[in-house]
């Protein structure tokens, strides 16, 4: 730069930066063009397509992958370690299976999602039809918080009193249908992946006047379990008894959701079912 | 042409001092450090993502999702929420599209690199260049060696306030320019023609697709930048006023950068306080439009660049006359 005259100097400079200012000025004009008068415009756009995984035996095939849908129980939370159910469940996968590669495709569970929600996402949102169809293995969880609030007139996760167990009864079959479209959702999406409902269990079990509720609870998993027979690639594992006697040893400080070890044991469960 | 062709001396003259302050090696040095530190660290976070996701379109799924999760919560601000609501219905349009707005690419990392630097670098940078363009020459004294010459005084401002602006603009191009090369030397110079979607109209916390059409993502670069330097111009005629007003250059950086932070975190806070979206800081993110995120519920584009000529213009009168009327004294 020294041996540069500053008649020259001055020519480089005034000559790129008149440039760059008629640039960027172009680029403003096409801005606010864009902005202020915007033109609606399809984009086709392409079709996304994810690659199918085989069917079959998981110790057979060359990899696993999982994708988590479902409520809060999916999401882990009351674990304080942020693992759930779900991560501790590719660990385990990842122990049985040495030689072959598992992954977590997505774990894309919601706090509070019910049913209804769950069902409307999955009939129209691309990211979980795409999810799900990639995988071989889905785990999922819903019904808890669509009988919380029929028993309780409320949203998830408030205070437990004031809930009512004849609502609960009379709601049931309500949440059952919101289940069974659910199901019939994820067959549709993908019929091949080994398909895996974690039962529900009463999280009041030591309150006395809501003891009665694991009766209503054990219906629904009953009827749960009939709509997932139907589709010989679908299973249920039950959780109601790990929540009765050891339910301080595996529940959460939050009353509702189990803790770290309360999902290493559902997470047993779930790789028990497995095969 | 006569006027011009005794401008023209005195714009080289200014051009040429502010070049010798070496002030614009000062930007470009900054940039040469800065931009590759954060090409390493979004190299580092593309690394972990390939770890944890097989493709793309599992990690936006997954942060559709987690955006989901947040707005469930009770304890995060409506503000966050809106936005969130706001940001996972255009990632969603983009899943819907099948289009990558994340792909590792030099264009992409140069896009996203010049949005984030739109509300404190590139004023600081600005800042820089223009704090002691007045302000200084009456530190050292220049000043009366300026004015004690037959030219008027007027015209010496005006030279000032073009060579500002040559580097202003140079500035933006140069930060652009260094981004793709450098990045693009980690990430590949490819991107050009990616599409990219923007026209979202917003409505509350809902968005509206039905302009939304996609464009390549050369010409949103380009946008951005023309965008980038509309604010980064505005902060220039600001501080040229400061530099005018205020007698030490210290003072001058200070007010100047306090004006520019203090409207960053304002438009946090916007929420609450709707005036604030008057104050010139506050509007300065112009790239928002494009993304189809305004700061403020309510704020459109027009209207912020309305706000950013009122202050523009503002200062442009007051810097012409009182460097035209004021007293030089020791």
């Amino acid at each position: 730069m020294r041996s540069l005259s500053s008649g020259n100097l001055w020519k480089i400079i005034s000559i790129s930066a008149v440039l760059s200012t008629l640039l960027l000025v172009a680029g403003f004009g096409f801005a606010v063009k864009d902005l202020l008068y915007p033109r609606g415009e399809s984009f086709a756009g392409r079709a996304n397509v994810p690659a199918l995984p085989a069917g079959g035996k998981l110790s057979e095939g060359k990899n696993i992958e999982i994708t988590a849908i479902g409520d809060s129980l999916t999401k882990g939370t009351g674990d304080a370690s942020g693992e759930g159910y779900v991560k501790q469940v590719v660990a385990l996968l990842k122990q049985k299976y040495p030689d072959t590669s598992v992954r977590l495709n997505n774990n894309l569970a919601v706090n509070g999602l019910k049913a209804d929600r769950l069902q409307k996402l999955l009939e129209s949102d691309k990211g979980y039809s795409f999810a799900l169809k990639q995988s071989n293995i889905i785990v999922f969880t819903i019904g808890g918080n669509d009988l919380f609030q029929i028993a309780s007139g409320t949203s998830p996760g408030k205070a437990a009193d004031g809930l009512k167990l004849d609502k609960l009864k009379s709601g049931l079959p309500q949440g059952l249908n919101r289940l069974a479209q659910v199901v019939k959702r994820l067959h549709a999406i993908n019929p091949n992946a080994q398909v895996v409902y974690v039962g529900l269990y009463n999280p009041f079990y030591d309150i006395p006047e809501y003891r009665g509720g694991s009766l209503q609870i054990q219906q629904w998993n009953e009827q749960a379990y009939a709509l997932l027979h139907q589709y010989p690639n679908m299973t249920m594992v039950p959780t109601f008894d790990l929540f009765e006697n050891a339910i301080g040893r595996y529940l959460s400080s939050d009353h509702f959701h189990p803790n770290h070890d309360g999902y290493a044991q559902i997470a047993a469960r779930i790789v028990q079912s497995l095969e | 042409m006569k006027a011009l062709d005794r401008l023209l001396p005195l714009i080289q003259n200014e051009t040429l001092k502010i070049w010798k302050k070496k002030r614009f090696f000062v930007i470009v040095l900054v940039l040469m450090i800065i931009i590759p530190i954060f090409t390493y660290a979004q190299h580092r976070i593309d690394e972990t993502n390939k770890k944890n996701f097989k493709d793309w379109r599992n990690e936006l799924v997954q942060q559709i999702s987690e955006y989901q999760n947040t707005l469930s919560s009770d304890r995060i601000p409506e503000e966050w929420k809106r936005s969130r609501r706001i940001a996972v219905q255009q990632l969603q349009y983009y899943l819907d599209h099948d289009v990558n707005p994340n792909s590792p690419d030099g264009v992409t990392f140069t896009r996203s690199f010049l949005s984030n630097a739109v509300t404190l670098f590139f004023p600081l940078l600005v800042l820089a260049l223009a704090s002691d363009l007045v302000s200084g020459e009456r530190t050292s004294g220049t000043i009366k060696m300026l004015l004690t010459r037959p030219v008027r005084r007027w015209k010496i401002l005006f030279s000032k306030l073009v060579a500002l602006s040559f580097y202003v603009s140079l500035t933006v191009v140069v930060s652009a320019v260094l981004c793709y090369l450098i990045s693009g030397a980690v990430f590949g110079y490819n991107g050009w023609g990616m599409p990219v979607f923007t026209g979202f109209v917003i409505h509350g916390s809902s968005v509206e697709s039905g302009f939304a059409h996609a464009i390549p993502q050369g010409l949103y670069l380009l946008m951005e930048a023309g965008l980038i330097w509309v604010s980064a111009m505005t902060v220039a005629l600001l501080a040229l006023m400061v530099s005018v007003l205020v007698r030490s250059t210290a003072a001058s950086i200070v007010a100047m950068m306090a004006a520019v932070i203090s409207g960053t975190i304002l438009s946090n806070m916007a929420s609450s306080w709707q005036s604030a979206k008057f104050i010139f800081s506050v509007n300065l993110q112009l790239t928002n439009y494009l993304a189809g995120s305004p700061p403020i519920t309510g704020m459109t584009l027009g209207f912020s660049l309305v706000i950013l000529a009122c202050w523009g213009i503002t200062s442009l009168i007051v810097s012409f006359f009182v460097f035209t009327k004021q007293d030089i004294l020791n």
